[in-house]
Order: structure tokens, then C-alpha cells, then sequence
């Protein structure tokens, strides 16, 4: 019995040591890069619906528009489409014709690897104009209440109707393809940043027979479902391999993604993003189980510095993203010019940045980030804008006091913010700096987001409140037309144009400027049309205080060749793992 | 017994629709809705995203809709197809012939696109489930001996060692001793992985994890010690303070008396006695730990259902929050029915029928 015993652990033992050696015929060790994204679930993957960061991120990357953004430079670059023809109508529309590709087939990860999606009839299915029409379609179909259906909204012909039930013929929309590979557009108006708009996430090619499914019946539509790894099929650089939800998204290297100079083949195998907490991320990038981290929590800044290894890892890149203080121009003691001016001078911003905020952010003179296409930068204008002025804010202050006949300390000041302790340390910053220098004590107040939201765009929007914008896409015209117009994201006004609360403000010069900067073909005509807005919103109206603009602090691991993205998306397609 | 069961059972039903009453005029009642955004969304949008989830109808219409895709059982013959909508997708799902039982719900997630608040159900709270588990079994294994050596030794070096590592753990919460654990044997030591959790859906059984290995256990472990420690500490104080009352008792004196051996007297007669108070928080603790917990999950990177309870608040995610507040309602009505029916056992003077 023994013996019997002896002899069949030795077996067992040897057939191991067997099927070890039969798996160790080395295969090249596969470049997988682990990163992550702030804790909690992707919201969703679906190009139609999607408006976070991380939604768009993974869009990006599996799927791709007819045109495509430099990760670095913003500029617009073939995606999808090779070539196109923009044409002026003399009613003042524009239409561009998008020349695309033939050769990008739909992909699927089928369990084990990357295969190509086939049609009822066994051919490749590849993506086609009226894959991407169809994607515009879903963005644009109430149905579907897209939260950003208002991108295209704007300016292409017919969607804004579409969208809001005015019209329930797709037909009327300005899309149309004119056959497989010509898709044919038409805009409102003649705007720099048709192309661009052209190219973003809300108009992405969707793969119509997986949502609603086809050949009668043998692809069962997957609805909602769509976007689980079960059902997905994508056809960017990289395809979605597994989402296991609230824990990680991994997507792998596409390799019938044809590449090319702009959207290269990717070099890496697999992307595994974890839905991390801020110092988690940390945590596991010190363990040397991540290769990337891609925000760093401010507490931790000054120890990174420190660290001879670690502040080599480090690096700070430019974000297209502002912010600030914004007035209501029309509640009391602010509805002074004289106040504004001097309140926003008397901010020392880069203190602010060196001793707070500590992300080595910009001081902030204007509003639309230098990096934006249209807006000026602090090289070309260096004296444009608001700048930290104790001596004029002081000056600023007595005018408007000797006036009223009334004393600093008598003037009734609020600041709101969104409950946060960053927003918190910042605004006790800001008020120490007004105490200081001007006098005046302005009580802080705070209110949760989502009360908050409401309550700097109502009518009793405070006297001054915190704001932040990030890019929506790369032009002036989305911060200083989209947030400061009338009608602007932080500017409502009722039908008749009137302000109703947020800034408060009208300004007709301020509006034609940015009316015509949006149609200036000329580049250097359209930046010197902002800086003229900008001066007019910054210091003449002082509507707001422009505080930082803001910079990305992540971390990467030596061994990883990568680029720095300044939109909030990364181009993972351009990053590589070196042998280490 | 059996009539006090079906007493309570019956009793936990109209809490239950007096927690949900609630609930859903109080997050009806705060400001801020589930489309507020930092960058505001076209009135336009706002109408179209409030007729998709129903709330352009009124608060009574509403309500009345969500109770009765909670708590009334649908019968209907088209098999469950989850896939095709957000909004049809019922937690039990039950055929009987070519007939659909289909009950329990919760409704779509706002934020999630596409997920719906049983799907967080089945993903999620098994995770929480597994690690409150565990910290609990971790709080009673460490807590119990804890408390019982300190009273037997009561005024000992023992005693005040014992209640010194139980105040430090009333003390030092998750929050502190959670990135102390990752700091020292994640990052420092590389023990154990920092972060994560190794079970992932597909559940065995629904909320067992179908990998219980060594990989496991490696997840598992800093966690469940950063959660079970500082219940542990609580554990172990109320253990001391009602065993040293139970041992003054007559019947302890009686039982010396008649010359029991002093391991019998205290395991069969004192320790039994003294359980009572110590179960009464055991209820409400495990339906705390089993639902989730926030800070432990998020320090450890924890994909379980704490979080949820937490934004789907800040997200005004209407449906989350009335899904996570009855499920909460539920374990704290259950477990508690349960310490009910521990009493009886514990302490023949207590009775119900």
C-alpha cells in the first residue's frame, strides 16, 4: 500500500515537472502597462452618452472620429478620414466633406484574442460613413438623452431639432453618407472648429447590428448592453478585453488597427486601468504595481520632491483646464467695478500656487488657457489680462470707498465654494490676501456640489462664488464664448438675451468679438480677437478673477517611453514599455 | 416561536415602507437634482434626461411606480432579456412553466449607463459581504478571549493590557490604521498586495468567492484586520464589563459552592449569561459591515457596495440610494430578528409566545 502510495506521488510529481517544461517555450513577454482612474465605475462606454474623462478616455482609444486631436499640440489630424473638403455656402453654412479610409475593419476580443467581426454573409464588416452617421444618430436621438448632445447641437444643421423632438426625420440632420467612404457634413456657420467638433467622441462610428442586432435574428441586440466585453466591438487601437465593474477596464492592442502617423499601431500588448482612490493609486505605484499614476494627491507632493527616486517619476504637464472666481456683477458693493478690480489684484497668485495649491500650476492672467487653439499665450502677451497688483487694488478700493463715504471693513462680502478642503484652503488664502491688503473681511461659505451648481447660475447667485472649466474640445471659442457669453455655460440668460444670474453680464462689444473670433480663419487675427474679449471680461468688466491654470502632476515608472496629453486623454498608443 | 417569527417578518415590512417613505421624500426634498453638473446641461437636455427616468411625473406617481416594481411580483411570459433596457431588470426571475415570476426592481442606475442597481446588487455587495464577514469573525475571534481574560484577571497586568489594545482600537480608526497596514506591509515590507480584492464576478452560489485561495486570502487579510480590530476593541470591552457583573451573580456563588470546576463555571455558566449584550451589538455591527463599509473600501481599493451609499447621494442617483438604504434597512431588520431569537436561547427566562 505504502509502496503504491510512493510511486504514485512520484508520478504526480514528475508528470508536473513535465507539463512545467512543455509550458516554459518562452513566448515574448507581453508589454502590459497598469494605470488607473479615480474610483468608481467608468459610467459607461458608449461613445453617444459618455461625459467624464474616463468614459472618454476608453472612446478614444477603442473607437476614433473622422478627424483626431494631437494628444500634445491640439492640432487637428487625420483620424478616420484622410482628407476633407470644406465648402463655404452663401447662406452661411459650411459643408465638409470627410474622405475615409477603407481598410479599418470592426474588431471584437473574442475570449483568447482580437478577431475580426464579420457581416450576415461572412465578410469583414469594416467601418463605413454610415457607421458614423449612425453614431451621430444615437448622440443625437432623445431616446437616448445624451448629456453632451448639445457639442453638435450647436453647430451642426438640423441635430439641435432632432435632439429636442422639433423634428423626428434623422433625414433633416446635416450628416449624410454619400456612400461607404464619403461622409458629407453640414455646419450652421462657418466656424474654425467645425473639424474639430467633426471629430470628438459624440460622433464616433457605433456598430449598429450589435445594439440592435441583424441577420434576422442570428445577432441578438445586446440594447444597453452593448458596451460589456461580452457584446463590445470597436475598431481603435485598442479594443475592450474585460471590465469587471467598480474594480478595473483593460483594453488590448488591436493589431488590424491599420495605423497610422497620427494614430500609430500600438507598441503595447494591454492597458489595465483600476478605479483607484487617490492614494491607493499611490499606494500601489510605490509596490511596484502600477506602471503609472495618473494624478498624485496633492499631501504627497512635497515628499515626491524630496525623494531622490521618486521626483525623477514625477512630472508636471500642462492641463487645459482654469480657475477662478467668478462675480455676480449685479449683487451689492460688487456691482462696482472699482471692487472687482481691486479684489482680483490683490490675489497673489503665485504665493497662492508656491505655499497651497502646490501643484506648480500657472498663475492664471486670463481665462482661456494658453494651449487652447484661438488663445493667447503669456509669451506673445505678456501684459495682457489681470496681474497681482497690491498698490492699484489698493488705489482701486479707495476710489470706490472715498465715494460712498464708507470704511473697508464696513463692506459686506460673501464667497461661496463646493465643500472641499482644497477649495477650502484656497478661498482662506484669498481672504487672508484681501484682509491684508485691502482691508476687507469676505466670509467664506460653503455648499455641497450639487446644491452649489445650481446656486452660482440662479438668480441669487452670490457675490463671489469658485469656479472651474475644463475643455469640452480645444478652442478659445469653448471657454470664452461657451462659458462668458450671454447664454454661456456661467451666464444664463431668459429669451430676450437678458442675464438672469451667474456673471450677471452683457457686454456687446465683449459679444461681437467672440462672434467673429469663431469665424476668424486667420490664426493670429483670431488670437488678437480673444486677447481683445479677454481684456474687455478680465480687466475692464473684471467679471471674474482668473486664479491658476491648471497642470497634470502623474508619475511613470523609468522604464515607460510615453507622451503628455493636455487634453485629460491620454494616447496610450504612443507609449511604450522598455526591457527593464 | 413560529408566530413571533411571522410577527416580526410582518412587523419588518412596514418598516421597511416607512424607511422607503422616507427616503424618498428626503432626497426629493434636497436641493440639486440627478442632472446638476459642474458644466449645466441645456434645459433642453435636463427635460429629455427627466422624462427617460420618469421624473417629470409627480412624487406620488413616481413613488407609488417604484413600489410597485420593488415589492409586487410580476407575472408575464416574455422571458427576462436585461440587455434590451436599463429599466426592466428584476433581481429574482423565476419560471414556472412558460410563466415568468419576476420580482425585486430596483431601477437603472443615473450615473452608470446601462447598469442598473441590481446589477450592483450582484456585483458589488458580495464583495462587501465577503470582507464584512470575515472582519466580523476577525472582531469576535480576537475581541471575545480578549474580554473574558481581561475580567477573569480583572485588575492584572493582563486586565490592563488587554483593555490598553482595546481602547487603542476603539481609538485609532480604519482611516488611520488602513494606510498605516498598506504603508508597512504593502509598500515597505511587500508582504501583501496594497491593494484590491482577488474575488470577482461571477460569484459562487452569488456571493461566495469562486477563488478561495492563497491569492485570496492575501487580499483579504489587511483589510478585514483594519476593519475587525476596531469592532474587535468594542467586542472586548462589553465582554469584560458583563462577564465581571455575570461572576458576582448567586448562581456563580451556588455553583462554586457545589464545587464545579472553575473552567466549567465559566464557560457553561457565566460565559453563556454574559453573551446577551454582547449579541445585541453583534445584530446591528453585522449588517454595518456586510453592506459596506466607506473608508475601508476606498483606502484598500475595494470594489464593494460602501462607496455607493456615499455617491450615489452627491450623484443624486435616486434609484442607488433608495436601492442601498432598503437593502441596509433589511440586513439591520434581519439581524436584529435574529438577536431576538439568540436571546431565547441564551437565557431560558426569556420567551416569546
Amino acid at each position: 500500500m505504502r509502496k503504491m502510495f510512493i510511486l504514485l506521488s512520484l508520478l504526480v510529481v514528475f508528470s508536473m515537472a513535465l507539463s512545467a517544461c512543455g509550458g516554459a517555450a518562452a513566448p515574448a513577454p507581453s508589454k502590459v502597462l497598469t494605470t488607473n482612474f479615480l474610483s468608481g465605475d467608468v459610467p459607461t462606454l458608449d461613445p453617444a452618452v459618455a461625459e467624464d474623462t474616463s468614459s472618454i478616455q476608453i472612446a478614444q482609444e477603442t473607437f476614433g472620429g473622422v478627424t483626431h486631436l494631437n494628444e500634445v499640440t491640439n492640432a487637428v489630424e487625420p483620424g478616420l478620414a484622410t482628407s476633407w473638403d470644406v465648402v463655404d455656402n452663401a447662406d452661411g453654412s459650411q459643408t465638409i466633406t470627410f474622405h475615409l479610409r477603407n481598410d479599418v475593419p470592426w474588431v471584437r476580443w473574442n475570449g483568447t484574442k482580437v478577431e475580426k467581426v464579420q457581416n450576415c454573409d461572412g465578410k469583414d464588416r469594416m467601418v463605413t460613413a454610415g457607421d458614423i452617421a449612425y453614431g451621430i444618430y444615437r448622440n443625437q436621438a432623445p431616446a437616448n438623452a445624451s448629456p453632451y448632445a448639445y457639442l453638435l447641437g450647436f453647430v451642426l444643421k438640423g441635430a439641435s431639432d432632432f435632439n429636442n423632438g422639433k423634428s423626428t426625420d434623422f433625414a433633416s440632420v446635416g450628416v449624410k453618407a454619400v456612400d461607404d467612404q464619403t461622409l458629407e457634413m453640414i455646419f450652421m456657420s462657418q466656424v474654425t472648429y467645425n473639424v474639430q467638433l467633426a471629430g470628438l467622441w459624440v460622433a464616433y462610428a457605433q456598430p449598429k447590428w450589435v445594439i440592435e442586432g441583424d441577420c434576422s435574428g442570428k445577432v441578438v441586440a445586446a440594447g444597453e448592453k452593448w458596451i460589456e466585453p461580452a457584446n463590445f466591438q470597436g475598431y481603435g487601437p485598442f479594443t475592450l478585453k474585460e471590465w469587471v465593474h467598480d474594480d478595473y477596464i483593460s483594453i488590448v492592442k488591436n493589431p488590424f488597427w491599420p495605423g497610422s502617423e497620427a494614430i500609430p499601431q500600438p507598441k503595447l500588448d494591454e492597458v489595465v486601468f483600476k478605479m483607484l482612490d487617490e492614494p491607493a493609486q499611490l499606494a500601489e505605484y510605490e509596490a511596484g504595481k502600477a506602471d503609472h499614476v495618473s494624478s498624485v494627491p496633492q499631501s504627497d507632493i512635497d515628499r515626491i520632491k524630496a525623494d531622490p527616486a521618486l521626483s525623477k517619476e514625477f512630472a508636471i504637464s500642462p492641463q487645459l483646464c482654469t480657475y477662478y472666481y467668478g462675480f455676480n456683477t449685479k449683487a451689492s458693493v460688487v456691482d462696482d467695478v472699482r471692487v472687482r478690480r481691486a479684489l482680483s489684484m490683490a490675489v497673489d497668485r503665485q504665493s497662492l500656487i508656491d505655499n497651497v495649491a502646490k501643484g506648480e500650476q500657472e498663475p492664471a492672467q486670463w481665462f482661456a488657457r494658453p494651449g487652447l487653439a484661438g488663445a493667447p499665450t503669456i509669451e506673445t502677451h505678456p501684459d495682457l489680462g489681470i496681474k497681482y497688483d497690491p498698490e492699484a487694488a489698493k488705489a482701486e478700493l479707495k476710489s470706490y470707498l472715498d465715494e460712498k463715504g464708507v470704511t473697508a471693513d464696513s463692506l459686506e462680502l460673501t464667497l461661496l465654494f463646493n465643500t472641499s478642503a482644497g477649495h477650502q484652503a484656497i478661498a482662506e488664502t484669498i481672504q487672508q490676501m484681501w484682509k491684508d491688503t485691502l482691508g476687507v473681511t469676505v466670509k467664506l461659505t460653503n455648499q455641497e456640489a450639487a446644491v452649489f451648481w445650481d446656486t452660482i447660475k440662479g438668480k441669487d447667485t452670490p457675490q463671489i462664488y469658485r469656479a472651474g472649466w475644463c475643455l469640452d474640445y480645444p478652442d478659445a471659442n469653448n471657454f470664452v464664448r461657451e462659458v462668458l457669453a450671454v447664454n454661456g455655460s456661467q451666464n444664463p440668460a431668459d429669451e430676450k438675451g437678458e442675464p438672469t444670474g451667474g456673471f450677471n453680464w452683457k457686454n456687446e462689444k465683449f459679444e461681437e468679438l467672440v462672434a467673429k473670433a469663431a469665424t476668424e480663419a486667420d490664426l493670429a487675427k483670431r488670437v488678437e480677437l480673444y486677447a481683445q474679449a479677454e481684456q474687455i471680461a478680465m480687466v475692464d468688466d473684471v467679471i471674474m478673477i482668473p486664479i491658476y491654470w491648471y497642470t497634470n502632476l502623474d508619475m511613470t515608472k523609468p522604464y515607460v517611453t510615453r507622451t503628455y496629453s493636455s487634453s485629460g486623454h491620454e494616447a496610450f498608443e504612443k507609449w511604450d514599455i522598455l526591457p527593464h | 416561536m413560529g408566530r413571533f417569527i411571522v410577527r416580526r417578518l410582518l412587523y419588518m415590512l412596514a418598516v421597511i415602507l416607512v424607511v422607503s417613505v422616507i427616503t424618498f421624500l428626503l432626497m426629493h426634498a434636497v436641493p440639486g437634482g440627478p442632472f446638476t453638473r459642474e458644466k449645466s446641461l441645456p434645459e433642453e437636455t435636463i427635460k429629455i434626461l427627466e422624462k427617460r427616468y420618469h421624473l417629470d411625473q409627480p412624487l406620488y406617481v413616481q413613488y407609488t411606480s417604484y413600489l410597485y416594481a420593488v415589492f409586487i411580483p410580476h407575472f408575464t411570459t416574455t422571458p427576462p432579456n436585461a440587455a434590451l433596457s436599463s429599466q426592466d431588470d428584476f433581481l429574482l426571475n423565476v419560471k414556472i412553466g412558460s410563466l415568468w415570476i419576476r420580482w425585486m426592481n430596483f431601477g437603472p442606475s443615473y450615473r452608470s449607463r446601462g447598469r442598473t442597481v441590481n446589477d450592483i446588487f450582484r456585483d458589488n455587495l458580495p464583495i462587501s459581504a465577503q470582507l464584512g464577514v470575515m472582519s466580523l469573525i476577525i472582531s469576535i475571534l480576537i475581541g471575545m478571549p480578549l474580554g473574558v481574560m481581561a475580567a477573569l484577571k480583572q485588575n492584572t497586568m493582563l486586565d490592563y493590557l488587554g483593555m490598553g489594545i482595546a481602547i487603542l482600537g476603539v481609538s485609532v480608526p480604519v482611516i488611520v490604521l488602513g494606510p498605516i497596514f498598506v504603508w508597512v506591509f504593502g509598500i515597505t515590507l511587500k508582504w501583501l498586495p496594497p491593494t484590491g480584492w482577488a474575488a470577482k464576478p461571477p460569484f459562487f452560489l452569488g456571493f461566495l468567492p469562486s477563488n478561495l485561495n492563497w491569492e485570496f486570502f492575501q487580499h483579504a487579510l489587511m483589510p478585514s484586520f483594519a476593519l475587525g480590530l476596531g469592532s474587535s476593541a468594542v467586542i472586548a470591552r462589553l465582554t469584560r464589563a458583563s462577564l465581571l457583573q455575570t461572576i458576582r451573580e448567586d448562581y456563580i456563588r451556588t455553583a462554586r459552592a457545589k464545587g464545579l470546576q472553575e473552567r466549567v463555571i465559566i464557560v457553561r455558566h457565566a460565559m453563556k449569561n454574559s453573551m446577551i449584550p454582547v449579541v445585541t451589538i453583534l445584530g446591528p455591527l453585522f449588517a454595518a459591515l456586510v453592506t459596506g463599509t466607506f473608508v475601508t473600501e476606498l483606502i484598500f481599493g475595494i470594489p464593494g457596495m460602501g462607496k455607493y451609499f456615499v455617491t450615489s447621494i452627491t450623484n443624486r442617483d435616486y434609484p442607488v440610494i433608495m436601492g442601498t438604504i432598503l437593502l441596509y434597512a433589511v440586513f439591520l431588520v434581519l439581524a436584529n430578528l435574529i438577536v431576538d431569537i439568540m436571546y431565547a436561547y441564551l437565557d431560558p427566562r426569556i420567551r416569546y409566545d
